[in-house]
C-alpha cells in the first residue's frame, strides 16, 4: 500500500492518563481510514498529533514521507485538517474565511481565487459566499468548516467528527461529500462515534477505546473476528440469568448473557435453531416475549473486544 | 526579502488585517471608536480651551457696519461672525452657538454722518458672560461713534452743521490725544502661561488619543478571545505558518487596531477642528510607541482572560482608570503633587507629559527622550509578557 499517512507508535500522556498508547496504523492514497470508538477513547488527540497541532510523547507520523511534528510545516502543507468544533469567523464571509486561510497555506493571488472559487462550489455555498459565516445556518456552516480543510487541495484529509450536531439533512450531505472525496482521491482520516458512518465510509477501520487500537481492518474482517455467528435477543419474563444460563446447553451458541430483562446469545445459524433457544429458556421457567435474530455489526465487535458499548 | 521571510510576512499581514476587518465590522465599535472620542474631544475643549474667543454674531450691512465688525474683531477675546437676520441671530444665540449678537439697522451710517441718535440692538442669553460681552461691544460701538457724538455736542454748542462736523471729527481724530490704559498682572497664574497658546481643541485631543487607543486596544482584546474560542487560533497551528508567524500576526493585528484608533483622532481633529499636534516626528514615535504599548496590553489581557465578556469589562475598567490617573482626562498640570507622580505608573501619564513638551513648548524627539525611553521599556516588557501567555493560550 502506497501510504499516505504513516503513525507508528504513538503515544501521549496528559499527567496519568495515557491518552494515547502505542498507536499505529496507515492510510493509504485514496483510502478512507476511520477510527471508530466513544466518546474520550483518544480519538481527537491522536488526530491533534496527526495534524502537527499536538506534540508526541513517543512514536513517529509521517505524512506523504514528511515527518510530522508542532513545527513540521512541510508535512502540514500536506494535511487538512477539519476539526469537530466549527474553526471559522461568524464575522467574515464564506469568500473571505476562505480567502484568510488561503493565504495562511501561502497561496498565491491566482491560484487563491480559482481555488476558492471551486472549493464554494464543491461545499454548494457559491451563491451565499458573501453573506457572513454567522447568518448560515448549522449545516452550511459545518459545510464551509470542511472546505477550509479541503482548500489547498492537501493529499490527506482528516475530519474529526464533522456530523456532530448536524441535523439528518445535513449529515447526509456531509457524508455524500466525504464519499466524493475519495473518488477524487484525497485519503480521508476520519474519527467517529457512530457506527453506521463508519460502516458507510471506511475502507478500513481502527477500533480505538482508552487510548489504544484494538482492533483493525474492513468491517467485514473485523466483524468476522467474532465468528460467522448471528445475534439473537430475546426478552424474557421471568429470570433472564437462568434463562441465558438455560440457552448455553443449545448446540451452536457461543455466548449466552442476560442483560437487564434479555437475554443475548451468539450463535451460529440461528434460524435453524431458534425452536432449540425458545424451548431452552422454557426449561428454565422463563417464557419469551420478543425476539430479535440479526447480522452483528461493528457495535457487537466493539461489544465483544472491550465490553462496552460503543455509544458508552 | 528572502523565500522565508516573504510568506511570513504575508501570514502576519493576512491575519492582521483580519483583526482589523472584524474590528471595524463590530457594530458597537462605530459609536466608541468613531463618535465617542470626537464627542470628548468638543466636550473637554469647551471645558478647559478657550482661547479662541466668544463667537459673536453681527446683523447689519453697508460701510459703517464693516467698520463696526472691525472694531469689534480688534477688542479681542471675540470672534465675529456676519449673520443674515436678526431672527437668525436670536436663534443661533439662544442655542447657544453664538455668545451674544449686535442688530446694525438701516440708516446707522446715516446717523453715524449726520450726528444723529442712532440704537443698536445687543441679543444675548441671561448669563454673567453676557454682561462681560455686552461691555466690549459697548466699548466698540463708543469708539466707533466717538467722531460722529462730538460733533453733535459741537454743533449743540455752536449751532455749526453737525455733518460737517463729523468729517472734521474723522480729520482730526488720529491727533487727539487718548488716554490709555495698561494692565500689568500680578501673582502669575503657571497655568494660563502654560496653556497659552493652545488651540481651543488642542488639550482635549492629545488626551483622547492615549484614552481611546489603550481603550479601543484593551476592549478589543475580546476579539482574541473570539479567535481563540472560535477555534480558528488553533486551525491556524494545523497551517504551514510557524508558531511565531501566527503569534506576530495576532499581536500585529492588535497593533492594527490601535494604530487606526490612534490616525483616526488625528486625522480628524486635525481637519475638522485644527488641532495642533507639534513636531511630526516626536509626535509619531510618541503615538507608535503608546500604540505598541497599548497593543501589548490588549494581547496580554485577550491571554489571560477567560472569555470575551471578561476582556471587554476589564478592559474597559482598566483603560478607564489608567486615563483618569495618567491625566486624559484632565491635563496632569490640575493634578495635585501626589497624583502627578502616581500618574508616572501609568503609560498614559508618560504619553501626556510627552506630548505636553511636544506640543505646548514645541519640543522634538531629545526634548521627549525620557518619556519615550520609558514607553519604549513598558513596551518591551508587556510585549513579552504578553507573547508568552498568548502562546501558552493557543499551543498545547
Amino acid at each position: 500500500m502506497d501510504a499516505v499517512l504513516q503513525c507508528t507508535g504513538l503515544r501521549r500522556a496528559f499527567g496519568e492518563l495515557k491518552a494515547v498508547d502505542d498507536v499505529s496504523f496507515e492510510v493509504g492514497a485514496g483510502e478512507t481510514y476511520g477510527l471508530l470508538g466513544p466518546n474520550g477513547a483518544g480519538k481527537t488527540t491522536a488526530i491533534s498529533m496527526v495534524a502537527g497541532l499536538l506534540a508526541t510523547d513517543g512514536g513517529e507520523i509521517l505524512v506523504a514521507g514528511e515527518v510530522m511534528t508542532p513545527r513540521a510545516s512541510a508535512a502540514k502543507r500536506h494535511v487538512g485538517l477539519v476539526p469537530q468544533e466549527l474553526a471559522i469567523y461568524p464575522d467574515l464571509t464564506a469568500r473571505e474565511n476562505l480567502d484568510f486561510f488561503a493565504r495562511l497555506y501561502g497561496m498565491d493571488k491566482g491560484g487563491r481565487a480559482n481555488r476558492i472559487d471551486r472549493v464554494l462550489e464543491v461545499i454548494g455555498l457559491a451563491d451565499r459566499a458573501g453573506d457572513r459565516a454567522g447568518e448560515y445556518s448549522g449545516g452550511m456552516k459545518r459545510r464551509l468548516n470542511i472546505g477550509i480543510g479541503l482548500l489547498h487541495e492537501p493529499r490527506l484529509l482528516i475530519l474529526d467528527e464533522p456530523t456532530v450536531g448536524v441535523d439528518p439533512q445535513s449529515r447526509n450531505s456531509i457524508l455524500a461529500s466525504v464519499e466524493d472525496l475519495a473518488t477524487d482521491g484525497i485519503s480521508v482520516l476520519y474519527t467517529t462515534h457512530y457506527m453506521e458512518e463508519a460502516e458507510r465510509l471506511c475502507d478500513r477501520i481502527g477500533v480505538i477505546d482508552r487510548g489504544r487500537l484494538v482492533a483493525e481492518g474492513t468491517r467485514r474482517e473485523l466483524v468476522s473476528r467474532i465468528g460467522e455467528q448471528d445475534v439473537v435477543r430475546m426478552k424474557v419474563v421471568g429470570d433472564a440469568s437462568a434463562a441465558a444460563a438455560a440457552c448455553e446447553s443449545v448446540e451452536g451458541v457461543g455466548s449466552s448473557d442476560a442483560e437487564g430483562d434479555e437475554v443475548v446469545c451468539l450463535m451460529d445459524a440461528a434460524a435453524g435453531r431458534l425452536p432449540a433457544l425458545l424451548a431452552a429458556v422454557g426449561t428454565s421457567g422463563a417464557s419469551v416475549a420478543g425476539v430479535q435474530v440479526r447480522e452483528p455489526d461493528l457495535e457487537d465487535v466493539f461489544l465483544h473486544l472491550t465490553g462496552n458499548a460503543l455509544r458508552d | 526579502m528572502s523565500p522565508a521571510v516573504g510568506p511570513a510576512v504575508g501570514t502576519v499581514l493576512a491575519i492582521s488585517r483580519v483583526e482589523l476587518i472584524r474590528m471595524l465590522r463590530e457594530r458597537s465599535n462605530l459609536f466608541f471608536v468613531f463618535v465617542l472620542p470626537l464627542l470628548l474631544v468638543v466636550f473637554i475643549g469647551l471645558q478647559f480651551g478657550g482661547t479662541a474667543g466668544t463667537p459673536v454674531g453681527v446683523v447689519g450691512d453697508g460701510a459703517a457696519t464693516d467698520e463696526l465688525v472691525e472694531l469689534l474683531d480688534e477688542q479681542g477675546g471675540v470672534n465675529v461672525t456676519r449673520v443674515d437676520d436678526a431672527d437668525e441671530l436670536e436663534d443661533l444665540v439662544s442655542r447657544g452657538n453664538l455668545g451674544g449678537g449686535v442688530v446694525v439697522g438701516e440708516g446707522y451710517g446715516a446717523a453715524l454722518a449726520a450726528a444723529e441718535p442712532f440704537t443698536i440692538g445687543f441679543v444675548a442669553r441671561p448669563d454673567s458672560a453676557s454682561m462681560s460681552l455686552r461691555t466690549v461691544v459697548e466699548a466698540a460701538v463708543a469708539e466707533h461713534a466717538a467722531a460722529s457724538q462730538a460733533a453733535r455736542h459741537v454743533a449743540d454748542v455752536t449751532g455749526l452743521e453737525a455733518s460737517t462736523l463729523v468729517d472734521l471729527a474723522d480729520d482730526v481724530r488720529g491727533e487727539v490725544a487718548t488716554v490709555t490704559v495698561t494692565a500689568a498682572e500680578v501673582g502669575g497664574d503657571a497655568l494660563a502661561e502654560e496653556f497659552a497658546g493652545l488651540g481651543q481643541f488642542d488639550l482635549g485631543a492629545s488626551g483622547q488619543l492615549f484614552l481611546f487607543v489603550f481603550l479601543t486596544s484593551l476592549a478589543g482584546s475580546a476579539a482574541l478571545i473570539q479567535t481563540r474560542q472560535y477555534g480558528v487560533a488553533a486551525r491556524m497551528m494545523s497551517t504551514p505558518a510557524p508558531t511565531p508567524v501566527v503569534l506576530a500576526g495576532l499581536a500585529g493585528g492588535r497593533l492594527a487596531v490601535a494604530l487606526f484608533q490612534a490616525l483616526y483622532i488625528i486625522v480628524v481633529t486635525t481637519v475638522g477642528f485644527d488641532v495642533d499636534w507639534g513636531d511630526p516626528l516626536a509626535t509619531g514615535v510618541l503615538v507608535l510607541l503608546f500604540c505598541v504599548v497599548a497593543a501589548a496590553a490588549g494581547m496580554l489581557l485577550g491571554s489571560v482572560a477567560r472569555n470575551d465578556a471578561q476582556a471587554s469589562g476589564a478592559g474597559v475598567g482598566i483603560a478607564l482608570v489608567a486615563a483618569a490617573l495618567g491625566g486624559s482626562m484632565m491635563p496632569l498640570e490640575f493634578f495635585p503633587e501626589g497624583m502627578r507622580q502616581i500618574a508616572l505608573l501609568t503609560p498614559h501619564g508618560w504619553a501626556n507629559t510627552a506630548m505636553a513638551e511636544i506640543v505646548r513648548r514645541d519640543g522634538g524627539v531629545a526634548d521627549v527622550a525620557v518619556e519615550l525611553g520609558v514607553l519604549a521599556a513598558i513596551a518591551v516588557v508587556l510585549t513579552a509578557l504578553a507573547t508568552v501567555t498568548l502562546r501558552r493560550a493557543i499551543v498545547r
